[in-house]
């Protein structure tokens, strides 16, 4: 069983791997390496300023270990079929979930090292602390993780009649006693807790495992609500196919339909409307860039500068939108219904140019409340109407026609 | 007659997976597609949708290809395919409106057929839930209501037993009764092979791309005279001459 582990954890670094080269990018690089810098230096300005003995420096303390405490989970790599494939094994999947949390452990616990390492300076100006008690912190907070990580681990198991062992009032309250203790008292009485509450759970863990059952649909569900977290990061920077958006029901925006009657002509504006608000994907995406253009805007001055902008966003826009016409060419109707091709290209029109005329306006209106011009106006109006004519009702439909020859 | 299938070669890629297969459905009538695992149902069914382009042979439908013109072709077909395909985004209120606006039905006389149908189902009050949450055989009930909207000359049904419960069955089977009383005509693929005999008016028996054979249970049982009463015995004897 470890060896199943061990195989899967190969597939899954050498996935990582291969995404993290997409992630760290040269731009991405140089810009992570610009923040770091200036991150750097402010802390350090502000540690300059510090005065000892301030009420709120230990609050800060204990709330950035505890926050820190949580990152890095329990990676088990437990994939769907296993509870139909590895059901017979159960007793045997023990050794590969300690597997799993001996893995864990050591991007969780190099974070925990970090943080106390950054935190180090801060503990010694605002608290006047000495090093063998910051090294004392740092075993607490050592502790602390494998604590959490060994509540991941017994919480695989049912356990009939009582509470999950990992909700989070007991994973944020484990912490915060322990931390307070170690911050307001003395980090070495906060290391005898920890190594009790780890010790106790470790110590029921043993005499309850083999009696117990895995909790497969519960481990299955966090360990995909895990991986789909690094998934959407990295689609953050690629296109990962894993990623699929999902679907809230909105209905405080049904309004928006209202104005689409249910005419044969219209079955695909009816469709792609509905997709368009409903699905997380796409709209995302248009209101993200949106926004940020917005905000950009707001602080950019000159006559063409925010007209180049604008047009930079409004082209992002509209070219990332193309993709949504073959949003449902999986949906096997979307071939069967008569409906002529055409129809659903004038749809996807129509979506796209009123999708980019409301982008548009909202950032004309920026403009002018920026930069309070009328030449800017005029020149960004012409231009923003010029390019939503173009992309929607040229350049997308000469575009898609293409595609679909080509899948023909 | 209503859908004819004339030595149609076809498959995904240009390895044929039909070899020369022809059979019809005429007005009114319930044709059984019939055959093994793999044996090229679905890709006849594929191709009858247009889904696939055969690599040589026609596929009529009252007298219009899907080349002549795809709108009027497609006008006339209703599918109910195996797996429940849903739109995610859509609530089952606006699945049939979809349905309504796609076919270009009337809206009041369609809503009326809609309401009982979706009663029949016992869906009628989860109008405004996303049927992509549905269990299997409620999606697969969603599919047929979709279907059964449209005043379809043919309805193509995809292997429908498997996943509805027993009552389901029986009203799905009181619909293709009633419809084909209309004039409609039904192809159906299936491996439930008792219940194929009882309702089925013919069969097609495919086999490994090709049609063994076809022709309505006497029809089937004068050709196979040693083979055995039910279709059962008949399919299995004619799967058997290929494995021996």
């Amino acid at each position: 069983m470890t060896g199943l582990f061990k195989s899967r954890l190969q597939r899954h670094l050498r996935e990582m791997a291969k995404y993290l080269r997409l992630v760290f990018n040269d731009f991405f690089v140089f810009a992570l390496m610009f923040l770091l810098g200036g991150l750097g230096y402010g802390y350090s300005n502000v540690l300059k300023q510090l005065k000892m003995g301030l009420w709120w420096e230990p609050v800060v303390v204990v709330l950035v270990l505890l926050v820190t405490l949580q990152v890095g989970r329990f990676a088990t790599l437990i994939e769907d079929a296993d509870r139909v494939f590895l059901l017979p094994k159960e007793r045997a999947m023990h050794a590969y979930l300690v597997a799993a949390r001996r893995y864990s452990q050591g991007l969780a616990q190099t974070t925990q090292v970090i943080v106390v390492f950054l935190l180090a300076p801060f503990l010694r100006v605002a608290l006047g602390w000495s090093v063998p008690q910051i090294v004392g912190l740092l075993v607490v907070q050592v502790i602390l993780k494998d604590t959490l990580l060994r509540l991941d681990l017994a919480s695989a198991y049912q356990v009939t009649g009582q509470r999950r062992m990992n909700e989070w009032p007991i994973k944020w309250l484990l912490g915060l006693v322990t931390l307070a203790v170690g911050v307001w008292l003395t980090p070495y009485a906060a290391i005898v807790l920890a190594i009790l509450a780890d010790g106790a759970i470790a110590v029921w863990l043993q005499r309850h495992w083999q009696k117990q059952q895995i909790r497969w649909r519960e481990q299955i569900k966090i360990e995909d609500n895990r991986m789909l977290g690094i998934y959407r990061f990295f689609n953050l920077f690629t296109e990962v196919p894993m990623v699929e958006g999902t679907i809230k029901r909105r209905r405080y925006l049904d309004w928006l339909f209202k104005s689409i009657k249910a005419t044969h002509q219209q079955t695909y504006t009816y469709l792609f409307s509905r997709g368009m608000v409903r699905g997380t994907d796409f709209s995302g995406l248009v209101v993200r860039l949106t926004v940020i253009g917005m905000l950009l805007l707001y602080f950019v001055r000159g006559d063409w500068l925010p007209v180049l902008l604008a047009a930079l966003f409004i082209y992002l826009i509209g070219f990332q939108l193309l993709p949504f016409f073959q949003q449902y060419d999986d949906v096997v109707f979307t071939h069967i219904y008569p409906i002529a091709p055409e129809l659903r290209l004038r749809s996807f029109e129509h979506l796209v140019t009123l999708i980019l005329g409301v982008a548009a306006l909202l950032m004309w209106v920026i403009i002018v409340v920026a930069n309070l011009s009328l030449v800017t106006a005029g020149i960004a109006l012409v231009v923003e109407l010029v390019e939503v004519w173009y992309l929607a009702r040229i350049y997308t439909p000469q575009r898609l026609a293409r595609a679909m020859k080509n899948k023909a | 007659m209503a859908l004819e299938v004339s030595h149609v070669v076809g498959g995904y890629s240009q390895i044929p997976v039909l070899k020369d297969i022809s059979f019809d459905v005429r007005d009114g009538e319930l044709v059984g597609l019939i055959g093994l695992n793999g044996a090229g149902k679905s890709t006849t069914i594929n191709h009858v949708i247009g889904l696939l382009t055969p690599h040589k042979g026609t596929i009529t439908l009252n007298g219009v290809t899907i080349d002549q013109d795809s709108q009027a072709y497609k006008q006339q077909i209703a599918y109910i395919p195996e797996t429940p395909v849903l739109y995610q985004e859509l609530t089952l209120r606006e699945h049939l409106e979809m349905t309504m606006m796609a076919y270009d039905l009337d809206q009041k006389v369609a809503w009326e057929t809609a309401h009982k149908l979706l009663k029949i189902f016992r869906l009628d009050n989860k109008l405004d839930w996303f049927p992509a949450n549905f269990s299997k055989g409620m999606k697969q009930k969603v599919m047929i209501v979709c279907a059964f909207l449209t005043q379809a000359k043919l309805y193509i049904i995809d292997e429908p037993f498997l996943g509805l419960d027993p009552l389901a069955v029986n009203d799905l089977l009181n619909l293709i009764e009633e419809r084909k009383k209309t004039g409609a005509s039904i192809l159906m693929s299936t491996h439930v092979l008792d219940t194929a005999q009882r309702y089925c008016d013919r069969f097609v028996l495919l086999h490994d791309g090709q049609v063994k054979t076809e022709g309505t249970l006497s029809e089937l049982q004068a050709a196979l005279p040693e083979a055995g009463e039910s279709l059962n015995d008949i399919y299995l004897s004619m799967t058997k001459v290929d494995r021996a």
